[in-house]
């Protein structure tokens, strides 16, 4: 009964878009590692969005071509490593049975990104790693890590303090933690944060998840 | 049969996942059970609920028939919600039963009961106190001043064990068998494992299921994994099949 309650983790922001038509066929070779990088963000959006668990799965498995396609042509790039585990983060959702080992695959990608670019999408290696080991399932189980999610995410802030995402990762890991008035500075702090900047979808997903978190 | 829909609860204080993310497994369960009893698969509809107050509010609506839970649970919550055994859960990598093991820093003076003292065992089982006084560490006799406290966060207390706070760990089977793969388990030591208890159960509530149904029921479950779509059903919960119960002699009465 316990690892089958595993949690899948959503690797990516929570944030409406209008995504493009699945991909069929192969990776075509003409992609940049911008281009590849871009088709997994919007791969991860979609299935952010999505309800239905086949199209899920097409999704993550449309991601881990296109991260394996990245990481061919670049394999020690920060953008790589790092889409590499978002694409894991996919088939970590999709898959949840087997989600245990694809989320520790997940944190070695991310590891490998933060060692070639620790400052890569505002900080993204450490703040993906954050919402990883505090969302996902603890020892034996899996490889959550209360304490582990609140160093990466106090990494993540260090080094983009100004990003929402970044505030939203440490106060949900302060939460996690025990130490709710500090979660509850710093969501005040990401809604701030959030409000400063413009109109869009983003930003009012950030707002939303940092007034829930005041809310709790 | 009848077409009501009876609910069976999953509650599993202190293991991880929401209710969102289980909802689909337990929702197979319910149909693969129900098929086996010969009824509508729609007539057992299942939810999951991972903590002690939404199970227990869950519970207390008559419509909930059955449930599923630690035996943890049973040991706390059994007598006061009437819980009567139907079938023992055969969990894969454990068993029908499994034995919980308290531990310690090693190299300290907490080496027995009478050294636990003003110490707090924390456990997955925290929030089932009478567990862990009658059940899984019986043989201590332990005292009023050791507090019991839940936690979720398995690691962080063994951390805290191991850097010399005065706490101890009450682990179950899975996470006392995984302690070897700890980078600091020199520095933990196994204080004392209670005798085998069940893993978990299937109970009906307060007698809300009439007899011939919860045979109907337990026939099923026994049978679960030789059925069509059960073994599948079973295999998404980590589950091999199920027992007739065989609980303790000091397991609480319904």
């Amino acid at each position: 009964m316990k690892r089958c309650l595993a949690v899948a983790i959503l690797a990516s922001s929570m944030v409406a878009c209008k995504a493009p038509p699945l991909r069929t066929g192969t990776v075509p070779s003409s992609l940049s590692v911008h281009e590849l990088a871009a088709a997994i963000e919007a791969d991860a959006r979609r299935s952010d969005m999505e309800t239905d668990s086949t199209v899920r799965e097409r999704l993550a498995a449309d991601a881990a071509s296109y991260a394996q396609a990245c990481i061919s042509r670049s394999p020690q790039s920060a953008a790589c490593l790092y889409y590499r585990a978002i694409a894991l983060g996919l088939d970590a959702k999709a898959h949840p049975l087997h989600a245990s080992e694809t989320l520790k695959s997940m944190l070695a990608a991310l590891d490998g990104a933060e060692a070639a670019d620790a400052t890569y999408s505002q900080a993204g290696p450490a703040r993906v790693k954050a919402l990883v080991l505090n969302r996902a399932p603890g020892w034996p189980l899996g490889p959550g890590d209360a304490e582990a999610g609140l160093a990466a995410a106090r990494r993540a802030v260090a080094l983009a303090p100004s990003y929402p995402p970044n505030l939203l990762a440490l106060a949900e890991a302060q939460a996690k933690n025990g130490d709710s008035n500090g979660a509850r500075a710093t969501y005040a702090r990401a809604g701030e944060l959030s409000r400063g900047l413009p109109p869009g979808a983003d930003r009012d997903g950030w707002l939303r998840e940092a007034e829930q978190g005041l809310a709790k | 049969m009848s077409a009501a829909v009876a609910t069976l609860v999953f509650c599993a204080p202190g293991y991880p996942g929401g209710a969102g993310d289980a909802q689909p497994f337990v929702d197979q369960f319910a149909k693969a059970t129900a098929a086996a009893a010969g009824w509508n698969p729609d007539s057992l509809a299942a939810v999951y609920d991972p903590t002690e107050e939404g199970g227990l509010a869950k519970l207390r609506d008559r419509e909930s028939l059955l449930t599923f839970v630690p035996y943890a649970f049973h040991v706390q919550h059994g007598s006061e919600l009437h819980l009567s055994p139907l079938a023992q859960a055969d969990v894969a990598g454990v068993g029908t039963q499994e034995r919980w093991t308290l531990v310690g820093k090693a190299g300290t003076a907490v080496t027995d009961a009478s050294s636990l003292e003003g110490y707090t065992i924390l456990s997955t089982a925290g929030y089932a106190p009478e567990f862990v006084r009658h059940a899984a560490l019986a043989a201590l006799d332990l005292s009023t001043n050791v507090k019991i406290e839940s936690t979720g966060q398995i690691l962080s207390a063994l951390r805290r064990v191991a850097s010399g706070e005065p706490v101890v760990v009450l682990l179950d089977q899975t996470q006392a068998a995984a302690l070897p793969s700890l980078p600091f388990a020199a520095q933990l030591k196994s204080l004392v494992q209670s005798p085998p208890v069940p893993v978990a159960l299937i109970e009906v509530v307060d007698s809300r299921m009439p007899p011939s149904r919860a045979k109907a029921v337990q026939a099923a479950l026994l049978k679960l994994n030789s059925v069509k779509d059960g073994a599948d059903a079973l295999s998404a919960l980590r589950l091999k099949g199920f027992t007739l119960p065989q609980l303790p002699a000091n397991a609480p009465k319904p």
